[in-house]
């Protein structure tokens, strides 16, 4: 079946050579720059400086688009996005129960998980027991937040610093934030803790 | 949704760690194809990125257990079919000929 499914992708891309509306050379460098340029350092980054620089924390929070801007991300998926921020009492986390919008620009592609039917429905339904399961136990007094993307908002979690870092650059700390932390369905690690 | 600048990035320097975080973002060659494909599609302006999306959330509601990259591949057939550019039918001809190659035909 994953052959037919690929061997229709070829049957479709030959076709849009032929008539020349595609260049395979330029599918190649889009792949490429999905693959290699954007993904969740550049949102580590934006993370790192919302935790480093108080005006610029204020400014992401009021209008994340312009904010991430300022780093030169941008692009598409990147229009109306939303930076929610973790306290002691609140947890936020994202989920698309339409289909994937995801915030490319700061996050990359969003992974397979997140596409899948069970998170959709069940981070909404059951967002403290699927945070469990995927390895993020709350405390009950944390009020947990689910965020629905849309076409009008892509959300992007900004994590709590984690303690022990107050010494660290902000490239040291860009390092600590994950992909999933940015989803808000994981911790940002204390420096020297290890995943797992 | 210019251009992105930038394409031609050295790829081996500290731009890497988005594998860090253990991103596995397309499970099949053809999946991460036609998502280039879509996205050429849009940059020219052959697709329209809202209108794609819009099919393909209609594709995922319609078939909750079918593959996401198959929702997507069904949701841009749509798309190419309603505005003319590629017809279904000219599809499935090329498809069946693709399909109807004989063993070790790679080019």
């Amino acid at each position: 079946m994953t052959d037919a499914a690929a061997q229709r992708v070829e049957a479709l891309e030959s076709l849009l050579v032929e008539k020349g509306i595609v260049d395979p050379a330029v599918v190649d460098k889009i792949i490429e720059h999905f693959e290699a340029d954007v993904g969740p350092l550049n949102g580590a980054k934006v993370i790192a400086r919302a935790w480093t620089d108080p005006a610029y924390r204020k400014r992401l929070l009021a209008d994340a688009t312009k904010a991430i801007a300022e780093f030169g991300f941008g692009g598409p998926e990147g229009q109306l996005i939303v930076a929610v921020e973790n306290t002691p009492s609140v947890h936020n986390v994202v989920v698309c129960t339409l289909c994937s919008c995801y915030p490319w620009p700061v996050l990359g592609l969003p992974p397979s998980w997140y596409k899948s039917p069970e998170y959709r429905s069940r981070m909404v339904a059951r967002p403290r027991t699927v945070l469990a399961e995927m390895g993020l136990e709350l405390a009950d007094d944390v009020r947990i937040r689910v965020w629905d993307s849309s076409a009008d908002a892509r959300y992007l979690v900004v994590p709590e610093r984690p303690p022990g870092t107050d010494g660290l650059d902000e490239t040291d700390l860009a390092r600590l934030v994950s992909r999933d932390a940015m989803i808000g369905v994981a911790r940002v690690r204390s420096p020297g803790e290890t995943d797992g | 949704m210019a251009e992105a600048p930038g394409i031609d990035v050295d790829l081996s320097g500290p731009v890497s760690p988005p594998r860090d975080n253990g991103q596995v973002v397309f499970d099949a060659p053809w999946e991460r194809r036609l998502f280039g494909l879509t996205l050429a599609l849009c940059r020219s302006g052959v697709c329209d990125w809202e209108t794609f999306r819009q099919s393909l959330i209609r594709h995922i509601a319609d078939d909750a257990v079918r593959p996401y990259w198959r929702s997507w591949a069904a949701a841009l057939e749509d798309v190419l079919a309603g505005s003319s550019v590629i017809t279904h039918s000219e599809l499935d001809a090329r498809h069946l000929e693709m399909l109807n190659r004989p063993p070790g035909h790679d080019h």
